[in-house]
C-alpha cells in the first residue's frame, strides 16, 4: 500500500474531521512535512544487521550501533527527529521489518514532542513486521502532547507465531510544570494498534481515544493523581508469555503510589499487555524497564544493562 | 417471533407480553452466571479506587461509559446484522469485540456469559440464528461474546436496537451493583439509588455510539486496566474478575 493510502485513511478518521484547516505556515503534508523511515534488519553471516535504510526528513536514522553491553549482538537504531518535534500538518510513516531469526532495537533520541497547534493535526502510520524467530524491541521515548495539539497514530503489526516483539507507547499528558492548562490540555490523542499473523489472522486490536473535555480523565479509575501512562505490548508465544507474567508482580501500593502497573493477557494467545500509570515520566519508565528486562530475559536469555545516567 | 405478543402492521411486536419478556431477559437473576463477576470492582475496593457510595456511583458510570463505547458498539452492529440476515456480520462483531478484550478474566466473563445466555434462550424458544451461533462457538469458530448473543436473541424477539442497548447497559450496572452488595459496606437502598442515577446516562451513551463503526471501538481508563491485571494476582477473592 502506498504512503498516501495509509495516511489517507487516517485523514478520513472521524476524530480529525474538525481539524481540517490549513496551517498559516507550510500546508499540511507539503514536501518537508512528510517524514518517512524504512528500516530492515536481517541476519548476515550469523549477525543481525540493518540492511535496508530509507529516510526522508524530518525523520532520520543514521546507522545501527551495537552498544548494549548485555546484548552486544543487538543492532540499535535511534530515530532522530531533525524538526525538533511534531508540528501541525506533519505526516509520518515508519516501516520496520525484522527478517527471520534477526534481532533489533529501535528507539528514539529523546522525548517526542507534539507541539501546540492552531490548525490541522499531525498523523503517523507505522508498520512493524517481525518474521519467524525474530526479536524486536521498539520502545520510543515518551510522547509529550502540548496543549491544543492533535495527534493520530495507527500501528499495524504482523508477527510470526514464534517471534517476539516488545512495543511501547509512553505518554506524558503535557508539559505539566509549564502551564496550568497543559495537563490533558491537548485536543486529540488517537492511537490504534492492530496485530495480525502473517496469514492475516487478527490477534489483537486496541484504540485509545482521548478528546479534549473528556469528563472521565480525573476519575479514580482513569488518571486521577497521575500524569503519565504507558501501554507496552509484548507479542510472544504463550509459554514465554506465561513465564513473563509469573515473574512480573502487579504494583499497586496502598499509600500515594508514585506509579502502578500490571500485566494482562491479550486475546487469541497473542501475548501480554503492560499498563503502567505514574506521577512523572520516570516513575512510569521504571515500570516499563522492569517489564522490559523480564521480557528480554525470558525471550532471549539476555538481561538489560544499567540505564545510562543521562536518561 | 415468540407466540403471545401482539404485533403492529409491520410485524414489530408491541404490547404487554413483549415488554414482559424484555423485563425477563433484563432480570439480574437470569441464570447466565453473571453473579460470578464484579467487573473490576473487587480490585477497585482493595486498592481504594472505590470506597463508598459516591465513589461506587462514579465507578459504575465510568464502566457504563466504557462499555457503551466497546461492547455497546458490537451489540448494535450484531443486532443490525441479525435483523438483516447477515450472519457474517454477526461473526465479525463477535471477533472484533473479543480481539479488543485485554485480561483473561475479562475474556472469560465475555465468553462464558455469552455461551450460557445462548443456551438458556435456546431452552426457552427456538432461534435458528442463535442455534447456528452456539454451534460455531462449540466448534471454536467464533468466540461467543455476550453482547453479540444478546443482540441475536433480542433481534429475534423483535426488540429494537435501542431496547437491546438499554438492556445491555442495565445488565452491566446491575452486575457491578450486585457484586457491591457482597463486597462492601453498602445496603440495597444505596445500590438502588445508584442504579437509578446511573441509568440516567443511557440515552447520551447511545447517541454517542450509534453511528460508530466497529473500528471506532475505543477506550481510555488506564487505572481500570491495572485493576484488571491486579485481580489476576490477588490470592483472596470472591469474584472471577
Amino acid at each position: 500500500m502506498s504512503l498516501h493510502e495509509q495516511l489517507g485513511r487516517l485523514d478520513a478518521a472521524r476524530e480529525v474531521s474538525g481539524f481540517k484547516s490549513e496551517p498559516a505556515q507550510m500546508r499540511a503534508a507539503a514536501p518537508g512535512k512528510v517524514g518517512e523511515l524504512r528500516l530492515g534488519f536481517s541476519l548476515r553471516g550469523g549477525r543481525s544487521v540493518l540492511h535496508d535504510l530509507y529516510r526522508v526528513a524530518p525523520l532520520l536514522v543514521q546507522q545501527a550501533l551495537y552498544f548494549d553491553e548485555a546484548m552486544p549482538e543487538l543492532p540499535i537504531c535511534p530515530i532522530i527527529s531533525v524538526g525538533g518535534g511534531i508540528l501541525q500538518g506533519d505526516r509520518y510513516k515508519i516501516d520496520i521489518k525484522v527478517e527471520a531469526g534477526a534481532s533489533a532495537q529501535v528507539t528514539t533520541q529523546s522525548a517526542n514532542r507534539v507541539h501546540q497547534m492552531d490548525a490541522n493535526y499531525a498523523s503517523q502510520h507505522q508498520t512493524v513486521t517481525v518474521e519467524s524467530g525474530a526479536y524486536l524491541e521498539y520502545l520510543p521515548d515518551f510522547t509529550i502532547l502540548y496543549r491544543d495539539s492533535r495527534f493520530i497514530n495507527q500501528t499495524d503489526i504482523v508477527i510470526a507465531a514464534d517471534a517476539t516483539l516488545i512495543y511501547g507507547e509512553m505518554i506524558l499528558a503535557g508539559r505539566k510544570h509549564h502551564h496550568a492548562d497543559e495537563r490533558f490540555g491537548f485536543d486529540l490523542l488517537s492511537m490504534a494498534v492492530t496485530a495480525r499473523r502473517p496469514d492475516g489472522k487478527k490477534l489483537f486490536t486496541e484504540k485509545l481515544l482521548i478528546e479534549k473535555g473528556d469528563p472521565t480523565i480525573d476519575d479514580p479509575a482513569v488518571m486521577k493523581g497521575f500524569d503519565a501512562f504507558a501501554n507496552v505490548l509484548c507479542l510472544t508465544p504463550p509459554d514465554v508469555a506465561t513465564r513473563i507474567k509469573e515473574r512480573f508482580g502487579t504494583n499497586f501500593p496502598d499509600e500515594a503510589p508514585r506509579a502502578i502497573s500490571g500485566v494482562s493477557r491479550l486475546p487469541n494467545g497473542a501475548g501480554l499487555m503492560l499498563r503502567a500509570v505514574g506521577v512523572e515520566s520516570y516513575d512510569v519508565r521504571r515500570e516499563v524497564r522492569r517489564f522490559w528486562q523480564i521480557v528480554r530475559e525470558e525471550a532471549r536469555g539476555r538481561t538489560l544493562p544499567q540505564e545510562f545516567l543521562w536518561r | 417471533m415468540m407466540p403471545g405478543g401482539g404485533s403492529t402492521k409491520r410485524g414489530a411486536p408491541s404490547g404487554m407480553a413483549h415488554l414482559a419478556r424484555l423485563l425477563q431477559f433484563s432480570d439480574s437473576t437470569l441464570p447466565i452466571g453473571s453473579f460470578a463477576f464484579s467487573n473490576g470492582l473487587e480490585s477497585a475496593l482493595q486498592t481504594g479506587v472505590v470506597s463508598n457510595a459516591d465513589s461506587l456511583l462514579r465507578y459504575v458510570e465510568l464502566i457504563l461509559r466504557q462499555t457503551s463505547r466497546m461492547d455497546g458498539i458490537a451489540l448494535l452492529h450484531a443486532h443490525r446484522a441479525a435483523l438483516s440476515g447477515d450472519y457474517d456480520g454477526i461473526l465479525e462483531a463477535d471477533q472484533e469485540i473479543f480481539c479488543r478484550r485485554v485480561g483473561e478474566e475479562q475474556q472469560l466473563m465475555l465468553t462464558r456469559v455469552g455461551k450460557k445466555f445462548a443456551e438458556l434462550v435456546l431452552k426457552i424458544s427456538p432461534s435458528p440464528v442463535l442455534e447456528r451461533w452456539l454451534g460455531d462457538i462449540k466448534a471454536g469458530n467464533t468466540p461467543g461474546c455476550y453482547p453479540v448473543g444478546q443482540a441475536i436473541a433480542l433481534a429475534h424477539m423483535g426488540a429494537d436496537e435501542r431496547e437491546a442497548f438499554v438492556m445491555h447497559q442495565y445488565g452491566v450496572a446491575s452486575m457491578i451493583l450486585s457484586a457491591a452488595l457482597r463486597l462492601m459496606r453498602i445496603d440495597h437502598l444505596d445500590t438502588q439509588r445508584i442504579l437509578f442515577t446511573a441509568q440516567g446516562r443511557v440515552e447520551g451513551d447511545y447517541s454517542a455510539v450509534r453511528e460508530l463503526t466497529l473500528d471506532e471501538m475505543a477506550s481510555f481508563a488506564p487505572v481500570f486496566d491495572v485493576l484488571v491485571a491486579h485481580h489476576t494476582t490477588t490470592h483472596v477473592r470472591l469474584f472471577m474478575n
